[in-house]
């Protein structure tokens, strides 16, 4: 065995030690901040490189809302409606996003064998989904905008926006309060075994319908009262019709104003529960050696 | 298995289709086991008759809900929609359902390679696969009819015109099943999003088959296409042995005899080129080293 270390030399050595284990709050904040930014790069640039995840992103959502314009249509209703369809399909781009990407995406990591690459890297799970929340936020941008412009072209929607801040605050409140729901997703995804693909299945179509998507969400009754308080799709799209189609204004529920508060409370509570319960399902995960177990 | 002197083995060529008939029927069985116990077992028998029932009525009540902004809605409308959207839930699994067998055989279970090594045919393994989905799909098919019977949908007076479905039901599912394994032998050929094809084929369906609205709200050009997918030609032939009526428009003009014939003749043609482009292109696939390779996806 080699010589052991004692005295002033095994002080010196516990210190250093110290010193390079125990990080100040700058140095940890400037290590998040270096996470997220590393995380979010691959889902703004990563996907700009991939012009095939462009077009699928952009082919599902436009053929869905062709199919619920052609009913409008069938139905011969206000052209308003069809701009709001055409809104509200721009917007359904974050929740889908905000299903697949942020959700099932550490179900997916895991499957991959990638997780394991996060577990052992010095990163937080928190720091990596909040850089897949904020580049995914970002790359859907460019998608929602293009799903905008090709049903305007398609369809001849018109729009009239008396305030454009209030309307970039309204799209930025609900895509703040969708990602934040997708931290809390993304950890019942961690958990869930070969159910992960049908339970996003479970949160479109039917949150759709709750939400208030394509109809007002007063049509819903008491479901859709429910759903304003806990699915941010439904305060987000409610408010996005009053600000952009005016001729809709009636069909709103609340005002814009309290929707937008509805909006920032679920942006920090579903927050806070997210980042407890992911930090919660990592050490269960980890103590029960299940962690980094496939589902199939 | 021993070999003597003056014996010879039986040789069984390698490829997605061969063996004689009995060879395809075990193989079918076995992969419909199987299916079954994929698609079935993931959760509790509970959970999943509730995600069979939630999803489809989910789907039945946006549409009912969007249709409902113009006005309250008459029972007829109900009933088109409702048998359209319960036809297309079958039609969505059987299109989508070879594709995603032999791509969750080759990259999420990776055991496309033993099927290879096994007599088992490739190509009968992917109809057995794709029926039982359709076949689950079909549950909730009969959530969505039974959801209509409820919002009082009249639903053909004396019961379904049975000769009408016997003919109808077998003939629409042949054609899209056939149409499935012709998608499973192009998208087993790709490296990037796969799996996203299927989907993108069905949901074109969707808005071209008059499954929620009838034809005549399509663009000129594409009532064209319409009229040419036999699925258009089932949903209303399942509509008229259900509801006992016909739909509005062109899809109604057609007398049953004449939109059996078609349906007839469009699912003759696809079974006539549907295995012969599954088995180019497994072979393709495998020519090119694709069969066993992961992307990730």
């Amino acid at each position: 065995m080699g010589s052991s270390v004692v005295g002033a030399e095994a002080a010196s050595l516990i210190s250093r030690i110290h010193e390079e284990t125990s990080w100040s709050l700058g140095r940890r904040i400037r290590h998040a901040f270096v996470s997220v930014v590393a995380r979010a790069y691959p889902r703004v640039i990563g996907a700009a490189r991939e012009p095939s995840w462009l077009f699928f992103d952009l082919v599902f959502p436009i053929l869905g809302m062709c199919s619920i314009v052609f009913l409008l249509r069938s139905r011969g209703v206000d052209e308003a409606w069809i701009a709001s369809t055409i809104l509200a399909t721009a917007l359904l781009s974050f929740w889908i996003s905000v299903v697949w990407m942020m959700g099932a995406q550490f179900h997916w990591e895991r499957d991959s064998g990638n997780l394991l690459l996060y577990i052992t890297a010095p990163v937080g799970l928190g720091a990596i989904a909040l850089g897949m929340a904020i580049g995914g936020a970002l790359g859907v941008v460019i998608r929602a905008v293009i799903i905008t412009v090709a049903g305007v072209l398609l369809f001849g929607a018109k729009y009239q926006v008396a305030d454009p801040f209030l309307l970039a605050l309204v799209i930025l409140a609900g895509v703040a309060a969708m990602y934040s729901l997708g931290v809390c997703l993304s950890s019942v995804f961690l958990i869930s075994g070969r159910e992960a693909d049908h339970l996003g299945s479970l949160l479109n179509e039917p949150m759709q319908l709750l939400g208030g998507v394509y109809a007002p969400v007063r049509s819903m009754g008491t479901a859709g009262v429910v759903a304003l308080g806990i699915l941010p799709l439904a305060p987000a799209i409610d408010a996005l019709r009053q600000v952009a189609v005016p001729q809709l204004a009636a069909t709103g529920i609340l005002p814009v104003g309290v929707e937008l508060l509805i909006l920032l409370v679920m942006t920090i509570v579903f927050g806070v529960i997210g980042r407890v319960l992911l930090a919660h399902i990592e050490r269960v995960g980890r103590a029960g050696g299940k962690l980094l177990a496939r589902a199939d | 298995m021993r070999i003597s002197a003056g014996s010879t083995p039986e040789v069984r060529p390698f490829g997605p289709l061969r063996g004689g008939a009995a060879d395809a029927a075990r193989s079918l069985v076995a992969s419909a086991r199987l299916a079954w116990a994929i698609e079935g077992n993931w959760a509790q028998p509970v959970y999943l008759a509730a995600f069979l029932i939630v999803r489809p009525l989910a789907f039945l009540g946006l549409f009912l809900a969007v249709l409902s902004i113009g006005g309250s809605l008459d029972v007829a409308t109900i009933g088109f929609v409702v048998v359209g959207q319960a036809v297309f839930q079958i039609v969505s699994a059987a299109l989508e359902g070879p594709t995603h067998a032999l791509l969750d055989d080759r990259e999420r279970y990776r055991t496309i390679r033993y099927i290879f090594a096994t007599p088992s045919s490739l190509l009968p393994v992917s109809i057995g696969r794709s029926l039982v989905k359709a076949s689950i799909a079909g549950f909730s098919a009969l959530i969505v009819i039974g959801a209509g019977v409820l919002l009082g949908v009249p639903m053909r007076a004396g019961g379904p015109d049975l000769l009408l479905l016997v003919v109808v039901l077998p003939l629409g599912l042949l054609s899209v099943v056939g149409l499935g394994i012709v998608l499973g032998g192009i998208c087993v050929q790709l490296r990037n999003d796969a799996w996203s094809y299927p989907e993108a084929v069905s949901s074109t369906v969707f808005l071209l088959c008059g499954a929620i609205f009838p034809l005549e709200v399509l663009p000129d050009p594409v009532q064209g296409i319409s009229a040419a997918l036999p699925i258009t030609w089932w949903i209303e032939g399942l509509r008229r042995a259900l509801l006992g009526t016909t739909s509005p428009g062109i899809l109604g003009a057609m007398p049953t005899n004449e939109l059996l014939l078609i349906l007839a003749a469009g699912t003759a043609v696809i079974w006539l080129i549907s295995p012969r482009l599954f088995v180019a292109g497994i072979n393709r696939a495998r020519e090119k080293g694709q069969l066993d390779r992961n992307t990730a996806s």
